[in-house]
């Protein structure tokens, strides 16, 4: 269990907020070009590093606004929240 | 309204703890991230729309609550309003926000079940099963908080002090209302 800061809200429990899974998955300009492997990569493909990740999460029991969080997935601490169309604190 | 039966039969009484449900009173939804639109609602109901987090405002017949950057919920005082003066007020709303562009109005009067608690325990009743703190909540009169009781997704409203209004999904309201008591027992 951990505390998300919302950046409407404000601080809340984990157990109020559902993730997204990575964030910042651009889609191809042209989907119509590319091959199966390519849209597979795109659609299913995801990272998931041992260390500082980049995620979407909703505040799904508050706001219901989706936002982006910057989370050690090695021990749940969070870098940075910023809201959806902003860009990432750190890179 | 339809004016469904309540699932809530009975009010409770516990050593520091009253449970009722509210009802009949209008609760009306409303979205926009329209400008005009907080202008638009302090004509009607004669109070803005609050823009900070976790607030609310009000006047003798209308409380206004803050669910998020652009969704609020109406819910009236009386519950002796006659069916005529909420449905004018509902009009009046979606004539001059829904039908005008600016914004969303749903009547969501039969989707809430309110249920008002009172007495100093209420707040040791609700952290048994919320991960919400209500530290800050408790001493702020009008705060708004959507969290989770036992579970079930709730509004709650501080009114007064050891005073406040949870609002639960109609389908929920008897699973909570159950878990409510069977809690308060033990208080
Ligand atoms: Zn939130």
């Amino acid at each position: 269990m951990f505390i998300i800061n919302c950046p409407y809200c404000g601080e809340r429990d984990q157990s109020e907020f559902s993730c997204g899974g990575e964030a910042h998955i651009e889609r191809p300009k042209q989907p119509t070009e590319l091959s199966d492997d390519q849209w597979a990569e795109y659609l299913f493909m995801r990272k998931n590093i041992k260390g500082i990740q980049f995620e979407r999460w909703n505040h799904a029991h508050g706001c219901r606004k989706w936002f982006n969080v910057v989370r050690d997935t090695s021990n749940d601490k969070i870098h940075a929240v910023y809201k959806m169309g902003e860009r990432p604190p750190l890179k | 309204m339809l004016n469904f039966n309540s699932t809530i039969k009975q009010k409770k009484t516990y050593s520091d703890i009253k449970i009722e449900e509210i009802e009949p009173i209008i609760k009306i939804n409303l979205r926009s991230k329209k400008r005009e639109f907080s202008k638009k609602i302090g004509k009607i109901l004669s109070i803005l729309p609050p823009t900070e987090a976790n607030t609310s405002s009000g006047n003798e017949d209308y409380n206004l609550l803050w669910l998020s950057p652009d969704e609020w919920l109406v819910y009236s005082n009386n519950k002796n309003q006659s069916l005529k003066e909420q449905i004018d007020m509902e009009d009046k709303l979606f004539d001059e926000i829904s039908k005008l562009n600016q914004g969303a109005v749903t009547n969501v009067s039969d989707h809430w079940v309110m249920i008002n608690f009172k007495g100093h325990k209420i707040y040791d009743l609700l952290s048994k099963s919320c991960p919400f703190n209500f530290n800050e909540f408790k001493r702020k009169k009008g705060s708004v908080a959507q969290t989770l009781v036992n579970h079930v997704d709730v509004i709650l409203h501080n009114k007064y002090d050891n005073e406040l209004n949870l609002f639960v999904r109609r389908s929920f309201s008897e699973d909570l209302w159950l878990w409510i008591n069977d809690s308060a027992r033990f208080i």
